[in-house]
């Protein structure tokens, strides 16, 4: 019976790779657009993000202004690409931090168990019972505000999802054949955990690192929006949303640029990761 | 057996007829131009491997075939109604109406074929209410009655037991009479007996045959195993690769099978005929030709207890020790293959796991004379790191070994040729140093399996059931192979099996267990020839014609 069922599932995957893997393109194509605007946002932009022009304000796109300018006469280009920039970067260094933090911690927890997996997941519940929002805002007070503290805190807020998706691979894992004889091979501890078991774990986690790459930039434009993330006059996504709003009506251009970029990025990273999940999927499944 | 019928009269209509069968998974062809046909009181066995579509083409029949597949020729007559023509759409209405009622199907997961949350009296109930128009008040007794006919005990208890509170061999015989209580035409049983233990499994078989008999269907049985086959079936088809290659009656086809491959599966049945070239001998040869010397043991266990700590899952909740191994008390000469048989849940695992230290809530004495003993396990598919290559993977132990002890690390190069020797030895070429497992097959694996375990070469080897999940024919090169790699290398095996045949073909000594006891141990031909326990004797002769 499972031989048979094993043999339709090899069929469909089969049938997956004929078609190729849409989500895994299409995923590519628009991060890629993304990171790559941003990218040149760094280094140039076709206007100065800064330069204002009372006489330009609120211009409608035009080929001079391919976005529009927004109150004070800048070009919503540039500010979008270095925005995006700068909200990307928050994003992958928040990914980094509590991704890094949280394969450690999941790792050691899950492959360990004992009092300190006890003591770890009742800390990380206490966290989740919060609203991630809140609960980096909470933390930005006591900090206060600007670029570094804003990363410190979304990565600490983002870090006990990591944990529970490394922990509970490590424990579907750990007692795994292939693990018993490592151990018997008298392999350290430390090689057991991240040569030997790391690697396997590495599809489902990548897949929880682009959600929350997702997560950390919908966090970073909703933290700016609200005036307590990236600051005037450097342009973040969020930022510029929030000074948009003021303007819907007489200049709708202005919250569209932002609002895009962020929907466009997010949906990017989301398929890309299913086309990640799929692809490996594909690959690990040649039971 | 002597009330097995040798010859069905051919004339007889049968009960339901499959022809010219073929059906199609994506661009496979997974059953290919099946004709079978099976008499009123007669037994089919259909043989196969794994993959030779022997379960799709009982799933066909049933009409329980997945979305995926197709019918690509052929149709299923049954008593004359055609249930299954291809090209056209299966009649639901129509099989429903037979399923259960007429035909019905016994699976081999006695563990997942019952509903876990239901009382197993109410689950077959179902059955009478779905399919007749029997007054409600006499389920109940139907349903005692039904229990009764399979041979289960304190019936009016078991009506309310859950799935979880019954043994393997118990639920089965609950889904067997599920599957006859309407007394249907047509029984499949699709390796009902491969999940249970040896002796419950015969149990199961003379079961079959009692209700074949006595109600006189028809009955699809598939199987694996050559050897159930031939006791319980009046005749055997032998698939392979989705063709029927042969059909004949169960005593032909052992006499004289006409095809290669029948003769092949014939062959890699572990029989009591032993081998001529068997290492045993050998090793009794060098045996005697250092009996001058006093045989130093590579691992001796004096009276050990082996505990598991249950519920462990909560913070505070007390915990229980169960002993699950006592009194465990044996030696393990260098070079010998020793047989540890029982059934599941006797304490085999327990005792291999205590030995190499996986488990440390033991009482007693355990002592290695060999560095680092390695363990073969039963499933190739979880006992290789699926994201390391096979190079990788056989060179690992030499690194671990070279870290824990200077005097034995090795250059890459020497490591990678020590890999490479492996490789052969375990009777795969180099091309198979950068694949990684998940490209090669289940008995590619246990090769890798064994050659991980063999390369730092340690005094002695626990393989845990090394063959059970490989086909007949893989399973008689594996054992081969395994013997070969013991001449050449002189390692020790501590050979479990649930299996006694297979025990008997590797193993010098075996030990027989049972509820955590070793009850008897002793040389091979002599425990065979005079078993002294009554539960040896129980194994030994459920096994034999």
């Amino acid at each position: 019976m499972t031989q048979d069922e094993s043999r339709t599932k090899v069929y469909r995957l089969k049938g997956l790779k004929q078609r190729g893997n849409p989500y895994l393109w299409i995923g590519l194509f628009m991060t890629g657009t993304a990171v790559l605007m941003a990218l040149v946002g760094f280094f140039w932009t076709p206007c100065s993000t800064t330069a204002m022009s009372a006489a330009e304000r609120f211009c409608a796109p035009s080929p001079g202004h391919p976005f529009g300018t927004d109150n004070f006469g800048r070009d919503i280009l540039s500010r979008v690409m270095k925005g995006a920039g700068s909200t990307i970067f928050i994003s992958s260094l928040v990914v980094f931090f509590s991704g890094g933090l949280g394969i450690v911690i999941g790792a050691l927890t899950g492959y360990f168990g004992g009092l300190l997996d006890e003591i770890v997941m009742r800390f990380t519940d206490a966290v989740n019972g919060f609203p991630s929002i809140l609960l980096a805002l909470v933390m930005i007070s006591i900090l206060g505000s600007g670029k570094k503290n804003l990363i410190l805190s979304l990565g600490i807020v983002f870090t006990p999802s990591f944990v529970r998706i490394v922990r509970s691979e490590f424990i579907r894992l750990r007692d795994a054949d292939y693990i018993s004889r490592a151990r018997l091979m008298g392999v350290g501890r430390l090689r057991i955990l991240f040569v030997h078991i790391l690697p396997n774990i590495f599809s489902t986690f990548w897949v929880s690192v682009m959600i929350g790459f997702n997560n950390g930039i919908l966090a970073e434009s909703g933290m700016s929006y609200l005036g307590i993330g990236v600051r005037p006059p450097d342009a973040s996504l969020g930022e510029m949303l929030s000074d948009a709003q003021g303007y819907l009506l007489r200049a709708p251009w202005y919250a569209l640029a932002p609002g895009l970029t962020i929907v466009w990025i997010v949906l990017g990273f989301s398929l890309l990761g299913e086309g990640i999940r799929q692809s490996s999927g594909e690959a690990s499944d040649g039971r | 057996m002597e009330d097995r019928v040798g010859m069905f009269p051919k004339n007889e209509n049968p009960m339901i007829q499959i022809q010219n069968l073929s059906v199609c998974f994506g661009g496979t062809e997974a059953v290919k131009n099946v004709d079978l046909e099976i008499a009123r009181g007669e037994i089919l066995g259909v043989v196969g491997e794994s993959g030779s579509g022997k379960s799709v083409t009982a799933l066909t029949v049933m009409g329980l075939l997945s979305e995926s597949g197709r019918i690509t020729s052929g149709r299923v007559i049954f008593d004359k109604d055609v249930l299954i023509e291809s090209g056209e759409r299966l009649n639901r209405a129509l099989y429903r109406r037979y399923q259960g009622q007429r035909m019905s199907m016994v699976f081999q997961e006695p563990m997942t074929s019952l509903n876990p949350t239901r009382r197993v009296g109410a689950q077959v109930e179902e059955m009478l209410m779905l399919h007749t128009e029997l007054p409600r008040q006499q389920w109940r007794e139907k349903v005692l009655e039904s229990f009764v006919s399979v041979g289960l005990r304190d019936v009016e208890q078991l009506y309310n037991c859950y799935p979880h509170q019954l043994s393997g061999g118990m639920r089965q015989r609950v889904m067997i009479a599920m599957a006859v209580i309407l007394h249907p035409d047509l029984i499949v049983a699709d390796e009902p007996t491969t999940a249970l233990d040896v002796t419950v499994q015969n149990q199961i078989i003379a079961l079959l045959r009692e209700i074949n008999q006595k109600e006189h269907n028809a009955m699809l049985f598939i199987t694996h195993d050559l050897n159930l086959a031939r006791r319980l079936c009046h005749r055997i088809a032998v698939m392979k690769d989705g063709r029927v290659v042969e059909t004949q009656s169960a005593k032909d086809i052992f006499e004289n099978p006409r095809e290669e491959y029948t003769r092949s599966l014939i062959q890699a049945v572990p029989t009591r005929v032993r081998c001529k070239a068997r290492p045993g001998e050998s090793a009794t040869g060098t045996g005697s030709a250092v009996s001058g010397e006093i045989r130093r043991p590579v691992l001796e266990v004096h009276d050990l207890n082996v505990y598991y700590q249950e519920g462990t899952n909560s913070l505070f909740g007390r915990r229980k020790r169960r002993r699950v191994v006592s009194g465990a008390d044996f030696v393990l000469y260098p070079g010998e293959v020793m047989g540890l048989v029982g059934e599941s849940g006797c304490g085999k695992s327990s005792l291999s796991k205590a030995i190499l230290g996986m488990n440390r809530n033991v009482e007693g004495e355990i002592r290695h004379f060999s560095t680092r003993p390695q363990m073969i396990f039963q499933d190739p598919y979880s006992s290789l790191n699926p994201s390391r290559t096979v190079g990788w993977l056989l060179q690992e132990p030499l690194r671990a070994a070279g870290r824990l002890d200077k005097s034995r690390q090795m250059s890459e190069a020497d490591m990678r040729a020590a890999a490479c020797d492996m490789l052969r030895r375990v009777g795969l070429d180099e091309s198979c140093m950068n694949r990684k497992p998940s490209q090669l097959s289940g008995g590619q694996r246990q090769r890798i399996s064994i050659g991980q375990a063999l390369i730092t070469r340690p005094g002695f080897v626990i393989a845990d059931e090394p063959v059970s999940a490989l086909d007949v024919t893989l399973q008689a090169q594996i054992m081969e192979l395994m013997q070969r790699l013991q001449e050449e290398l002189g390692v020790a095996y501590l050979f479990i099996s649930h299996d006694i045949n297979v025990v008997y073909r590797m193993s010098d000594r075996i030990m027989v267990m049972k509820d955590g006891e070793i009850v008897e141990q002793g040389d091979t031909e002599e425990l065979f020839a005079h078993p002294r326990e009554a539960y040896t004797k129980l194994l030994l002769q459920e096994d034999l014609e």
